[in-house]
């Protein structure tokens, strides 16, 4: 593949703000790993991401006002959650890509008509939103995305409790590809 | 009588050690002399907890620094209780006798404990569990088999727990040192070290100086007390 | 072997970068988070590690890596202060024989909380060194004089320990984690020891010595505060750490030191009686460093703010004078240069930012 043509197209992409006081990141490489992320997941939606540097923690959220191909996706993430834990104030790609990419893959999943009933993202339950993760980082792992899983099987037991079933139901969840929301939230 | 009343003409005579009993009153060392090893092991058991005290901060290996400290208590514990020994053995000021065999012995302390750079891992365990632990093992062993087992008890029962701990923690430092010796220049670096140590213990000739593990003219009191 | 070991040269493998103070007062974001009126869906409505807190997973995760390169300098703390002084009577360089044999046996309970906290990381998730490693607990192990330590370590860190392993233990218990609240109930068990050794060595070593004693207690008031992060330690059920008084006066406290930490006892009066110097000066440290950590609190140039009392911790804690000075300025530079990118940010995105 030649060089410009492995260049993915950010053109659709566009990071808030465009230069950072209280973080060292790049707006130019945030946007390049959520074009690469949508370019795996077929998404040709515009799509806004807003970073709050003023924070130093990690909420994540998304939301896309319709459920079209060419609506436009919002990605918020405190700065926490694309940040280098090592390097506090530094910016990490592998961290932003999981982060960033759970989102999308949200965002993704509303586009389908299964998921008109899904709440808003503030407005999940903390199972919902647990339940959704693991869905998500499931994915995200057999995307290539670096995805720790035994984070993702801790956050799934502290919201639905430490026994067998729940186990079984997050490997379910992480294996699957074609939930709707209805079998997420079940 | 049948009814399992005692008979009070029954001899309750024994002797005073049963038969399988065998232990008996003789021994190398007299109160003095034994106080002077206590004191020896005293001293070089605190030298050895505060040099992997000191070393824990100095060691990058994560499962290295963690046996360090457990390994610290150890001999603190082996140097509490000589301490604790020394009063019993008409020394009431234990700091007196809580002193190296002699000057080959501070200077074998010195050596083994120069090494401090995060990258002498190596040597730092060669110097504890293939030179100085080796030599406590030797040491007490000789103590232990040579002591009277009747008037000097306190002493063997506290080697013979030492002793467990220096059989295992020689055995973990072990493990570490194979685990970590893997290349040529470990195996030269591994040896030159030892060799160095081992000569100064050579001059020392021991925890306890020359007669720490007994010499060919040392002989036990023939014969019953 | 050196006889006193600096905080920078700490040996870790590749897996762990450090931090510390001065790097950790450079976050912007830290100063303005605080000033910010919290939403009920921030983290800043509640810092309590609850299950219902949103990031309550990874606020675990990430307070478990904390507890355990706290504990990997714990356990480096007690076996410099076994190593660096000599046994003696207490006074000068020396300490008794006895605190040698205590330090001693806390390198051995410390060694244990790592292994324990390695086991618990690697259960919840977390990488070895995944987040960044603040060596302010070694660096309140590195005074030259013992009783210091004592203070800043035993009395006032593993005091917070205590909180700490509390909140964890009872985060673990709501949760149903089977593990989280067995282990650190177990460490909880030690942290009292570790107190309370250090409670008594501190009366024992400075009875006759009433300004070391008072030095070493103004020290761990100032690490006590260094770590009441917004303010939020103290009594009340929505504070981040309760202070778990039952086991602070099980650790040797008295009910007048569980409230205001006050001089104690004997030892203390005994070992500093000729050397008042020295207990003001302990006393002094523990109280920069407790008010050091108090954010949310004073930041600025007085005497109470955070800079001057970095500046006076270095002086306490054995910073050569050039160095106070350089870091210093370094440190109110950085101040300036904060409160300055702060207002331009403001005036940029407007009064709602």
């Amino acid at each position: 593949m030649s060089d410009a043509a492995a260049q993915v197209s950010t053109a659709k992409v566009t990071v808030s703000p465009d230069e950072f006081t209280f973080v060292k990141y790049d707006s130019a490489e945030i946007a390049t790993i959520v074009a690469e992320l949508a370019e795996q997941l077929e998404l040709a939606n515009p799509i806004k991401v807003i970073v709050d540097e003023t924070t130093p923690l990690a909420k994540v959220s998304e939301e896309i006002d319709a459920a079209s191909s060419d609506a436009t996706i919002t990605l918020h993430a405190e700065s926490g959650a694309l940040e280098d834990r090592k390097h506090p104030m530094s910016f990490s790609a592998d961290v932003a890509r999981e982060s960033l990419g759970r989102i999308l893959l949200r965002a993704h999943d509303r586009m389908r008509s299964d998921f008109a009933d899904a709440p808003a993202d503030l407005d999940l339950t903390l199972e919902q939103n647990a339940a959704w993760d693991t869905y998500c980082a499931g994915r995200l792992a057999r995307m290539g995305v670096r995805v720790n899983q035994q984070r993702w099987r801790y956050n799934h037991r502290n919201r639905f409790g430490f026994h067998d079933d729940v186990d079984a139901h997050f490997n379910q969840l992480w294996a699957a590809d074609d939930l709707s929301w209805s079998a997420i939230s079940r | 009588m049948g009814n399992g009343a005692v008979d009070a003409h029954e001899s309750t005579a024994r002797a005073p050690f049963a038969p399988w009993d065998r232990r008996d009153i003789p021994g190398s060392f007299s109160v003095d002399e034994t106080a002077r090893r206590v004191g020896n092991y005293k001293w070089t058991e605190m030298k050895l907890f505060e040099a992997l005290g000191g070393w824990v901060a100095t060691v990058p290996e994560l499962d290295v620094k963690m046996r360090l400290g457990t390994h610290c208590y150890h001999h603190a514990w082996h140097a509490d209780l000589w301490h604790k020994r020394l009063p019993e053995l008409r020394e009431m000021k234990p700091e007196r006798l809580t002193v190296p065999a002699n000057e080959a012995m501070e200077r074998f302390i010195a050596a083994m404990t120069e090494p401090e750079a995060p990258e002498l891992t190596i040597e730092k365990l060669v110097g504890v569990y293939r030179v100085l632990i080796p030599r406590f093992i030797a040491a007490y062993t000789y103590h232990r088999n040579n002591t009277s087992e009747i008037t000097d008890a306190p002493t063997i029962r506290s080697i013979n727990f030492i002793l467990q701990d220096e059989f295992d923690d020689w055995r973990d430092g072990e493990m570490l040192l194979q685990s970590m010796i893997t290349t040529p220049d470990h195996v030269r670096r591994a040896a030159e070290h030892q060799e160095r140590l081992e000569a100064i213990m050579v001059e020392a000739g021991g925890i306890t100086g020359p007669d720490s593990i007994g010499t060919a003219e040392t002989t036990s009191t023939e014969g019953g007390a | 072997m050196r006889q006193f070991f600096p905080v920078e040269d700490l040996a870790r493998d590749e897996r762990f970068v450090q931090t510390n103070m001065a790097e950790r007062m450079k976050d912007g974001r830290t100063a303005i988070d605080v000033e910010k009126t919290s939403s009920a869906k921030s983290r800043g409505a509640t810092k309590r590690l609850t299950p219902e807190r949103h990031d309550a997973s990874d606020a675990a995760r990430g307070l478990m890596h904390g507890i355990m390169v706290g504990e990997i300098q714990a356990l480096e703390g007690a076996g410099r202060t076994a190593h660096d002084f000599a046994a003696g009577d207490g006074t000068n360089d020396t300490v008794p024989f006895e605190l040698k044999l205590d330090m001693a046996r806390q390198a051995w309970d410390e060694a244990r909380h790592v292994e324990i906290s390695a086991k618990l990381s690697d259960w919840m998730g977390t990488e070895l060194g995944e987040f960044a490693e603040n060596t302010v607990l070694f660096e309140a192990a590195c005074s030259n004089d013992p009783i210091l330590r004592l203070a800043g370590v035993n009395r006032a860190l593993e005091g917070l320990a205590i909180d700490v392993f509390t909140q964890m233990k009872e985060f673990g218990d709501v949760a149903g984690d089977p593990f989280l609240e067995f282990c650190e109930d177990w460490m909880l068990a030690d942290e009292v020891t570790h107190v309370k050794m250090g409670s008594d060595w501190l009366r024992k070593v400075t009875a006759n010595d009433p300004e070391r004693r008072t030095k070493a207690l103004e020290f761990q008031q100032v690490v006590d505060k260094l770590f009441s992060f917004g303010g939020a330690r103290g009594e009340s059920a929505d504070s981040s750490f309760s202070l778990a008084k039952r086991f602070r006066e099980l650790a040797g406290f008295t009910d007048d030191e569980v409230t205001h930490v006050k001089m104690g006892s004997d030892w203390l009066r005994k070992v500093t009686a000729n050397d008042p110097e020295r207990r003001t000066k302990a006393l002094e440290f523990q109280q920069v460093v407790d008010k050091l950590f108090s954010f949310g609190g004073a930041r600025g140039e007085s005497a109470d703010s955070s800079f001057s009392l970095a500046k006076r911790f270095r002086e306490l804690a054995g910073f050569t004078d050039d160095e106070v000075e350089t870091i210093s300025q370094m440190d109110a530079e950085a101040l300036e240069e904060r409160k300055e990118a702060v207002r331009k940010y403001r005036e940029r995105v407007g009064a709602d930012a």
